[in-house]
Formats: C-alpha cells, sequence, structure tokens
C-alpha cells in the first residue's frame, strides 16, 4: 500500500535531519530523499553529531537509524523528547529499523519517535510515512515514563488520498449525508423479523 | 506519580507539505527510484564487503558475536533500502542468531556459516531467479528458531 500517484506533496523547503552510521546508507537515504524533492539535507554518522546540529539549526523532520554504536536510535529519541533543544524537542521522528534486537525491544516502543518504518522497504512507503507524520494531529504526552505522540489511537481511517489496508477501512472525510434520514417506520421495519425461506 | 500532561505542538512539516508547488507521490517515487538506481553499484559493494569480512569470521572463528552481529546489520541496513527482501530475510536471521548466542555468552559458527554461505548464494544469484532460493532461506529461519528452543530449556528452572 502507498500513497495514491496524484496525492501532491512539497517538501522542497523542509529541514531534513538523516543520522545513520553507515556511510552507504546514509548516502543513499539521501538520495531517496534528493528524489523526493528534499534539498536541504543535513547527513550525520552518530547520534552524538545530530545532537550538535539541533542545538544549531532548525529541524522539520529527522530520519534515524535505530542500531548505532554508542548512542543508538532510540536512546537518541529518548534525549531529543526530554533534553533537546526547545525547538526541536517535539520535531516528527520517522525510526528505520533493521533488527529488533531483544534488549532494545522495550526501548523502542517508549522512545517517542513518530513512526517506525521496517527495513526491507520501498520509497513509496517511506513517502506514504512522511506523508502520514505532516498529516498526523495527534497530541504530545509528557509523563514520568513517556514523553510522545500520544500513543492511544483513535480509528478515524486512512488519511484523505490513501487507501486503508482493511477492507472495512474508511477515510474520516467521508462527506455529508445525500440521502434525508430514514424515518422510525422505516428502521422499525429493518429490525422486524422476517420469515426466510431455507 | 504526576498526571501525563496532553498539548498541542506545532507541525512544520505539516506546513511545508501544503505549500504550493511540490510533485505528485507518483513523481516522487520514480524520481527516488532513479536516485536508487544510482547508488545501486556502491552499495552492492558495501553489501560484498561485508560479506567477505563474514566469511573470513567464520574461517578464523575468534571474532566476538557483536561483530557478527554489526556485519549482518549492515548487509541488512544497506540491503533494506532496495527492498531486497530474500537477503533482508536471510540477514536478519543472521542478525537473530548473533543476538541470542550474544545474550547466552555463546558461539555457534557452523550456524554462522550457514547463514553466510546463504547470504552469499542469494548475492550470486541473479533477481529473477531467486524465487527457488525461498526453502533455502525459510531453512536459516528453522535453524535459528531452533537455537531459541534451546534457549528456551536453558531458561527452565532446574527441577
Amino acid at each position: 500500500m502507498s500513497l495514491h500517484p496524484d496525492v501532491r506533496l512539497n517538501l522542497a523547503r523542509s529541514n531534513l535531519l538523516l543520522i545513520d552510521d553507515n556511510e552507504q546508507a546514509l548516502e543513499v537515504l539521501a538520495s531517496i530523499f534528493r528524489g523526493f524533492g528534499v534539498h536541504r539535507q543535513v547527513k550525520c554518522g552518530s547520534a552524538a553529531d545530530a545532537q550538535g546540529v539541533l542545538r544549531s539549526r532548525e529541524i522539520d523532520l529527522i530520519v534515524c537509524d535505530t542500531v548505532m554504536p554508542d548512542m543508538d536510535g532510540y536512546s537518541f529519541v529518548r534525549w531529543l523528547r526530554r533534553e533537546g533543544p526547545d525547538e526541536a524537542r517535539f520535531a516528527p521522528v520517522i525510526m528505520l529499523t533493521g533488527h529488533a534486537a531483544r534488549s532494545t525491544i522495550e526501548s523502542s516502543r517508549d522512545c517517542g519517535a513518530n513512526f517506525i518504518v521496517s527495513k526491507p522497504f520501498t520509497p513509496e512507503v517511506l513517502l506514504q510515512r512522511i506523508y502520514w507524520v505532516a498529516k498526523d494531529e495527534r497530541s504530545m504526552v509528557r509523563s514520568d515514563t513517556y514523553v510522545g505522540p500520544d500513543r492511544r489511537f483513535r480509528n478515524t481511517g486512512p488519511p484523505l488520498g490513501v487507501k486503508g489496508r482493511r477492507k472495512d477501512d474508511l477515510s474520516a472525510h467521508i462527506g455529508t449525508a445525500k440521502d434525508p434520514n430514514m424515518d422510525q417506520d422505516e428502521i422499525d421495519n429493518l429490525l422486524k423479523p422476517q420469515r426466510a425461506a431455507l | 506519580m504526576s498526571d501525563a500532561e496532553i498539548f498541542k505542538v506545532r507541525n512544520r512539516l505539516a506546513n511545508h507539505v501544503s505549500e504550493p508547488g511540490g510533485m505528485t507521490a507518483g513523481m516522487a517515487g520514480s524520481r527516488a527510484a532513479r536516485e536508487l538506481a544510482a547508488q545501486q553499484g556502491k552499495s552492492y559493494e558495501a553489501i560484498g564487503e561485508a560479506l567477505e569480512t563474514l566469511e573470513w569470521l567464520c574461517q578464523d572463528k575468534a571474532a566476538p558475536m557483536d561483530s557478527v552481529y554489526d556485519l549482518s546489520t549492515t548487509v541488512l541496513d544497506i540491503a533494506g533500502l532496495f527492498d531486497d527482501k530474500q537477503l533482508c530475510r536471510a540477514a536478519y536471521s543472521l542478525c537473530e542468531l548473533a543476538d541470542k548466542l550474544r545474550t547466552r555468552d555463546a558461539v555457534d559458527w557452523a550456524a554462522i556459516k550457514v547463514h553466510v554461505n546463504g547470504m552469499r548464494l542469494i548475492w550470486n544469484t541473479p533477481e529473477a531467479a531467486r524465487e527457488g532460493l525461498n526453502a533455502m532461506v525459510e531453512g536459516l529461519w528453522s535453524l535459528t528458531e531452533h537455537l531459541s528452543i534451546d534457549d528456551s530449556e536453558a531458561e527452565a528452572p532446574a527441577a
């Protein structure tokens, strides 16, 4: 499932921060985002470098690998949400995950990222997650144990222009009713037991 | 414990995305695919280097499991950006294996070698002919799962 090809989005003025300790993976990621039209990119090979960038630049979206030496992606997002610079503290974060090691499962759930995308993925899937993050209207939650987007999802269906994964998914934007309301007799008639021919 | 605080924040990305101009998702996908294709050669070289190092580690049999884990995540990280499902599944199985082994402070070079050979086979097989390797990849997963059975037995309390 991916975005409808006709959905239009403009990423030309977005400031992107990419974090991955693998130099080649970082290059590939940057090229995907170039394809999406993101010209303002800052690439960091470590979470420590990224911390420095966030203190000095305005960032609109952070895309971060999970497995990194010293400070991993989860710890970085935990730092960002709790101690990050005010301007960047609640910036949207998409985590890219390869393998979920046993020791990191809990931290991945609680780190406070907006979305986690599992590898392998296609550019279309990544673009869809960016769109979702941009349209994400969830509030932020700050508590003793968690800081990040509200994880209590209300099912309002997939975003406008996106086909849902479930067969009964309906977009929240279904429009106003066209037919007049049914009167009570019609409703009663619908609920009345009927003789069925078997 | 204090009460949770719930609040709205300004999402600058949302403002940018909705600005006039830009491109359609279809166009962005095609452009990204072209950019990816340009990166494929260098990326596959990097995967090849990681596989070579893993093969050498299997011969040497002295490296810590952390090294095996790091190299298998390297393969997974790069192959994952190219949507290389089979290589990713094989690399994920090796990550899982190395992670379990290091958690138990154990080594199993035979199982690691089977994985590395499997990854090399996938690597050397053209994309169109890879469907025949599905059973082999499932075999790698069985091997890693078998180790988790041993793991649960090991953790069972003594009678």
